[in-house]
């Protein structure tokens, strides 16, 4: 998948944001959204709320743990544990992306808040490509993907599969040719 | 979204017929009439017993699995002991690209015919490829610009570097510009084209 792509899904995820106008529901595929009621905050999918947002109809309200303090502490659980911890939000790469880029007055310190993320970012990827070193040399069959998010999976593919696709023909050129010594031999 | 297959041998492959070009060492162990053009050393018309002739692989092992068998395989210098311990020894330095580009097509090849040495040739591949999957996977995930070393991977190698690569590169893009516009799959403006066409056809 193209990173484009897992940005649109990530665009599903849920933002609450602050109208400045008011309007009754509106009926959408995924489900309602509304109604919005002026000052009142509601929770609305990020692609509605960079919209209106770009036309000044509301104030988004970033997510809690968008935040340095928050997202620190997540980085220092991410260094000190060997395996993948939980992210608060299965896109949490492209919902910062997203919601940075978009509103740099509704956030305080966004750069910093930027730097966190992409710090955080940096830790998940160096364990996940070492992760994938072991897995192949110790030659698993199987791992276990918890908590890695879509656009991290995404990163190692088609890379990986398809060196495991080719890893397993050479295993069954050698298990062929090894059933044959043993048939030469009897 | 496009379904991403992986490399499979088949007979349309190019990569696969250049695999099997690669040539062996045969030692002839019958008399073969009227092919003596293949020694380039001798200009009789028969092919003598104990003669050895560096042959494709693909005729070789035609040669090789008659009953009783034409020629006798050798192997290739790349696949020899003295080589395998190299390559047991640190595979990630061994320029593959200059000792055999299909190192490991050609090597698996090799492994369907009868040869004595067959099982230990087919360890040394899957070793070392677990051993030079790192080196790929860093290059193609931290460079935007093509590595040099890359030169040294062997064909097959070479094309999940290619292929890690892309996915690298639009990650970084991703990553540094954002999100582009999406663009419909190949496949889905082809079957609007075909459609057209099929409907101006029929009016």
């Amino acid at each position: 998948m193209d990173p484009s792509e897992v940005e649109f899904i990530a665009e599903k995820e849920l933002v609450s944001i602050v109208p400045n106008f008011t309007n009754s529901e509106v009926h959408l595929i995924s489900g309602d959204v509304g109604p919005f009621r002026a000052g009142l905050p509601v929770n609305v999918p990020i692609w509605m709320a960079l919209n209106l947002r770009q036309r000044q109809k509301c104030r988004i309200i970033a997510p809690d743990w968008l935040d340095v303090e928050k997202l620190e502490a997540l980085k220092e659980e991410e260094k000190s544990n060997r395996f993948f911890t939980k992210m608060p939000s299965e896109h949490y790469m492209v919902v910062a992306q997203l919601l940075l880029s978009a509103v740099d007055d509704d956030i305080p310190r966004v750069e910093e808040i930027r730097m966190a993320v992409k710090d955080l970012w940096d830790v998940r990827i160096s364990k996940l490509r070492s992760s994938v070193d072991t897995f192949i040399k110790t030659g698993g069959s199987h791992a276990r993907l918890d908590y890695l998010t879509t656009m991290e999976i995404n990163s190692v593919r088609p890379l990986l599969p398809h060196a495991l696709d080719f890893i397993d023909r050479l295993q069954k050129a050698s298990e062929g040719a090894s059933r044959r010594d043993m048939a030469s031999q009897d | 979204m496009s379904l991403c297959q992986s490399y499979v041998p088949n007979y349309f492959s190019i990569q696969d017929i250049l695999a099997t070009q690669e040539k062996v060492p045969c030692k002839f162990e019958m008399q073969v009439k009227h092919l003596g053009f293949l020694d380039p050393g001798s200009d009789k018309r028969d092919i003598e017993i104990g003669t050895s002739i560096e042959l494709p692989l693909w005729m070789a092992s035609v040669l090789n699995s008659q009953r009783p068998s034409i020629a006798e395989v050798g192997l290739p210098k790349i696949f020899k002991e003295a080589y395998r311990d190299i390559m047991k020894a640190d595979p990630c330095v061994v320029d593959l690209h200059k000792l055999a580009q299909y190192f490991y097509e050609f090597g698996m090849c090799l492994c369907m015919l009868k040869h004595r040495e067959s099982s230990e040739i087919s360890s040394v591949l899957v070793e070392s490829f677990k051993q030079r999957f790192r080196q790929i996977l860093d290059w193609a995930q931290h460079s935007t610009i093509e590595v040099p070393e890359s030169k040294k991977l062997d064909e097959t190698e070479k094309m999940i570097y290619h292929m890690g690569r892309e996915v690298g590169s639009s990650l970084y893009l991703w990553l540094t510009e954002g999100g582009s516009l999406i663009t419909a799959a190949d496949m889905v403006i082809q079957h609007k084209k075909m459609k057209l066409t099929q409907k101006d056809l029929l009016h």
